[in-house]
């Protein structure tokens, strides 16, 4: 029997909204190209290639995950933006494919004077094969297994792109420079989302990687500046709700949701259970996506019942009373055991059922 | 204005990340007779120090220590071209760093780069994206206290286990430390690695402890 979809679906949603039809705690993976490549043993030019086989590809490779979630993994504001901004104004140069893993941008080569973010030309996403792909595959999941694809964007993860380390300098000795930056790179995040509505249809939710979310990075001010007010002007426009996505190591996600309205957070930082507990008691209504569970920790260097016991202890502290979603945070990477990935929804399976059984 | 007053307007500037005030005021110790070493180590370093300590008390950021970074170079390269450095500082020796094979970000490499040429070690800075035969070539051309790998994505981490193993079995003597938020103690333990560190300037402390 194939896979039930429209059960995953309710599933992520219901979860999400706060919904008590809820059957059991979901399984959100971000299965990247690296995955997908791994999975069906093709290369990324191949998935690229063809709206129809990155679709097939998609879908087996979540199915063989035992994901509750799908997604098109270059239809996000990262490097698909960075070549979509690259072909705009001919510097092709700072792009860098590989086989089996996504392109790369060499950061801060396409905006490296300020000249360049003076003339910096903002993408026409109809041109551009890679996302006029990503999204007709988006459009071909929808239409094949009914799950509704969330748009993911960006602005700050786009600006470390194009400027590099510069954008940070430019915090403090050339303000009006960076936001100008900031700007073009919004009026990019919103043609995305012109095209996205034309190709693919209303997103049930904006998926933002706010990256600048980051003590590590800069001061909650400044990605409020260089971030956060460009997101509130999103959701002025975009009228669905919004998650935030934050894989960094010192995420602003308290400090955040009192001035952004997001309806769910997802990271695995910090890796302190009880910070997600009362993150929960104080915020009832978001969603919980991920929490302590790390690519880099247990999934990469324990084993099955390492993974197992971290995914008890989410779901046990975290599930009741729902708006939990079970995630490890972030992408997989192309070393992690698939038998470690299996034992989130073995263990979902044992522990995840509502009602929790907290013994 | 004296000695004393010259060196803690430049330790100031070193903080705020002034570089064009730092240089101003480095000529200015130069024609006060101020020694070399004085400079450095009462203005320069002392700055880069207070800047970092204001950086572990959540007072400075990112932005702040890349400013600082760029303060100190500017007022080395003046003491550079003002004095025969080399001959009144000995170097605390040379690193070599890089952002391995198939990973092209270098914001934490780029500050500890910077900070560390501040803090008068050599360093060589292979840039990023840079495979584990080019580590190995500058190694052994170079003989450098410490090899630094760093990197941002999970998928690096197999790419420095592979980059410290060819320099293990090339029998490449020099400490190791591996930089980047992914990594932990198990990481670090896997890798083969002397220490790791999750930022730029846990990178700077402990490279400074390693050598």
């Amino acid at each position: 029997m194939g896979k039930d979809w429209a059960a995953s679906v309710n599933r992520i949603f219901r979860t999400i909204s706060g919904s008590k039809r809820v059957d059991k705690v979901p399984f959100l993976a971000f299965a990247g190209e690296q995955m997908i490549c791994r999975v069906t043993g093709k290369t990324v030019k191949e998935l690229y290639s063809s709206p129809k086989v990155y679709t097939n590809a998609i879908i087996s490779t979540f199915e063989f995950l035992n994901t509750d979630s799908i997604n098109v993994p270059s239809a996000y504001a990262g490097p698909t933006e960075a070549l979509a901004f690259a072909e705009a104004n001919n510097k092709l140069d700072a792009i860098k494919w590989f086989d089996y893993k996504p392109l790369m941008c060499k950061q801060g080569v396409i905006c490296k004077t300020e000249e360049d973010i003076d003339k910096l030309e903002i993408p026409d996403h109809s041109k551009n094969n890679l996302w006029k792909n990503s999204l007709l595959t988006a459009k071909m999941i929808n239409e094949k297994i009914k799950f509704p694809q969330v748009i993911s964007l960006s602005i700050w993860s786009v600006v470390q792109e194009l400027r590099g380390i510069d954008a940070y300098k430019d915090m403090r000795r050339n303000p009006d420079l960076l936001l100008k930056l900031c700007e073009k790179i919004y009026q990019s995040q919103m043609d995305i989302y012109e095209n996205w509505l034309e190709i693919v249809g209303m997103p049930p939710n904006v998926f933002i990687a706010g990256y600048s979310f980051n003590r590590h990075m800069m001061s909650f001010q400044d990605s409020m500046r260089y971030e956060g007010q460009f997101i509130k002007r999103m959701m002025n426009k975009i009228k669905v709700p919004f998650m935030l996505h934050n894989c960094g190591t010192s995420p602003y996600f308290t400090e955040v949701v009192k001035e952004i309205d997001f309806i769910a957070v997802n990271g695995s930082h910090p890796l302190d259970i009880e910070y997600w507990i009362d993150f929960k008691k104080k915020h009832p209504k978001i969603a919980i996506i991920g929490a302590n569970i790390d690519v880099s920790r247990e999934m990469l260097w324990g084993s099955p019942s390492d993974v197992e016991k971290k995914v008890k202890e989410n779901i046990l502290n975290l599930a009741p009373g729902g708006r939990y979603i079970c995630c490890p945070v972030c992408s997989l990477p192309w070393g992690v055991s698939i038998p470690n990935i299996l034992a989130i929804p073995k263990a979902i399976e044992k522990y995840g059922n509502y009602p929790i059984k907290m013994n | 204005m004296t000695a004393n007053e010259s060196l803690e307007k430049l330790k100031q500037a070193i903080i705020q990340g002034d570089s064009q005030k730092a240089i101003l005021l480095v000529k200015e110790s130069n024609e006060m007779g101020i020694q070399v070493k004085e400079i450095l180590n009462r203005a320069i370093l002392k700055g880069a120090e207070e800047a970092g300590k204001l950086y572990e008390e959540g007072e400075y950021f990112l932005p702040d220590l890349l400013m600082t970074g760029d303060a100190i170079n500017a007022a080395t390269e003046i003491l550079k071209s003002s004095f025969d450095l080399k001959s009144e500082i000995e170097t605390k020796g040379t690193i070599l760093i890089g952002t391995v094979e198939g990973d092209i970000h270098d914001l934490g490499k780029s500050l500890v780069v910077s900070l560390l040429k501040g803090q008068g070690f050599d360093v060589v800075d292979l840039g990023s994206d840079v495979p584990p035969e080019e580590f190995l070539r500058n190694a052994k051309e170079i003989n450098p206290k410490l090899i630094g790998l760093s990197g941002l994505m999970t998928m690096s981490i197999s790419k420095m286990i592979e980059t410290v193993n060819l320099l293990k079995s090339e029998n490449i003597q020099s400490r190791i430390i591996v930089g980047g938020g992914i990594l932990s103690k198990e990481s670090c333990e896997m890798i083969g690695a002397d220490d790791f560190a999750k930022d730029g300037w846990e990178g700077i402390k402990k490279i400074n402890k390693l050598i």
